[in-house]
């Protein structure tokens, strides 16, 4: 089983630089830990203190929002795409 | 005068008709930092007839690397970005009625500034402005035009109520307080807003003229890297504010200031935090001041203002009376 997962630019410094990654996982929540045992440090910066995904953290599933699946019990399968898009604050200052 | 647009009338999908159209637009721009001032610059020189800036702040040294309106004798001459603003855009096309307003956007005064709107631009540095744009913009049925740029990444998405996505259906609540890097912490460099500025600005100006081809997606951009890339966003089913439920602008978040009587302090609550990292806090401030902890309180000195931060997210901003700078600067290196 292969995931492929497209990092968001703040994150790629803990993937070695590159955009995308294979990864494993029945869901989102073990995507996310297979995912730290390769890149370790990224787990929190997707969740927080409690485990949760960051509310800043958008996640999709093959361009379906989890929020609106089943979160991070979204289940996944061979193939499929998993996008994160952190929400951007920043604009002047 | 003739003349001035021509360049622009010749290019077919705006025409005389569309310059027409830009002509009679009133457009509302809140935030003049490295997204306003390009957004204004765009907007005016394009002969936009009636354009507001709202901005609370005034001109620093730091800001000069990327607000391209700003010059250092506005900073001698002691400019807030509105007022300068609005001077040298006078200067540089006369026919639009320009309007500069040094103002700390909140919920009881935001639908004073955008009530003959046709499209809002965002050039705000904050989380909390947005939701507030988000709910006036859905309530008054105006498109607004969101973006954000740090580091060297932006992005930008337009809203058209009751037709897209909301902000709130893009993230539902507020992120939890100093979970975010800001500018001010991560650093900007000027060509990531000065692409988001662009792309706002050209979608301002499709759809004054009406065009038929407007972005509804979330566009994201990495200007080291070269990339753009575009998501669809989903409209949230149980989106409050695209249910009619404008929490931000009934005051229900955000944050509250209360001025401490004989203190020179003022208090920043936010009534939606409820706990802060004070150890990841001073990891992101120890670039931008002096900053010492422990498990009780955060203690942040930053030009005149010593912050003090507790776990609970609440802050006291010493040296001032002023609850509108205490606001900002809690949303500034405090996050929001």
């Amino acid at each position: 089983m292969s995931i492929t997962v497209r990092v968001p630019t703040p994150l790629q410094r803990l993937t070695q630089n590159q955009a995308e990654v294979k990864a494993n996982g029945a869901n989102i929540k073990e995507l996310i830990e297979d995912l730290e045992k390769n890149f370790p440090g990224i787990k929190e910066r997707i969740c927080d203190e409690t485990g949760e995904i960051r509310r800043f953290m958008n996640i999709y599933v093959n361009e379906e929002d989890v929020r609106f699946l089943q979160d991070d019990t979204t289940p996944l399968k061979d193939g499929d795409e998993v996008s994160m898009i952190p929400a951007i604050a920043g604009g002047r200052q | 005068m003739i003349d001035r647009y021509s360049r622009q009338t010749l290019f077919t999908d705006i025409g005389e008709e569309g310059q027409r159209k830009l002509g009679n637009s009133c457009v509302v721009i809140f935030g003049c930092g490295a997204l306003g001032t390009i957004i204004a610059t765009s907007l005016v020189r394009a002969g936009v007839g009636k354009i507001r800036i709202i901005d609370r702040d005034f001109i620093e040294y730091h800001n000069l690397q990327r607000q391209v309106l700003f010059n250092e004798d506005d900073i001698r001459n002691q400019l807030p970005k509105a007022i300068a603003a609005e001077r040298h855009l006078r200067k540089v096309n006369s026919s639009v009625d320009i309007e500069g307003i040094v103002a700390d956007v909140n919920f009881t005064n935001i639908e004073r500034f955008i009530h003959d709107a046709h499209i809002i631009l965002d050039g705000l540095d904050n989380f909390e402005t947005r939701y507030l744009i988000n709910d006036v913009s859905l309530r008054h049925k105006i498109p607004w035009i969101y973006g954000g740029a740090i580091s060297s990444i932006g992005m930008t998405m337009s809203i058209f109520p009751g037709e897209t996505p909301c902000f709130r259906c893009l993230i539902t609540n507020p992120p939890g307080r100093g979970t975010i890097h800001t500018c001010d912490t991560a650093g900007v460099i000027s060509p990531a807003p000065f692409i988001i500025a662009s792309l706002q600005s050209v979608e301002a100006m499709k759809i004054l003229v009406r065009a038929e081809e407007i972005n509804r997606d979330l566009i994201v951009i990495d200007v080291w890297k070269g990339t753009f890339d575009r998501t669809k966003i989903s409209v949230n089913k149980d989106c409050p504010a695209c249910q009619g439920k404008y929490e931000f602008l009934e005051g229900d978040y955000g944050l509250r200031a209360t001025s401490l009587c004989g203190q020179d302090a003022v208090q920043v609550l936010n009534p939606e935090a409820r706990t802060i990292s004070l150890e990841g806090l001073a990891a992101r401030l120890k670039h931008v001041g002096q900053a010492t902890y422990n498990q009780f309180m955060l203690r942040f000195t930053v030009d005149d203002y010593e912050m003090v931060v507790f776990p609970d997210a609440r802050a006291i901003i010493k040296n001032t009376n002023e609850e509108s700078l205490a606001r900002a600067l809690y949303a500034k290196y405090i996050g929001t």
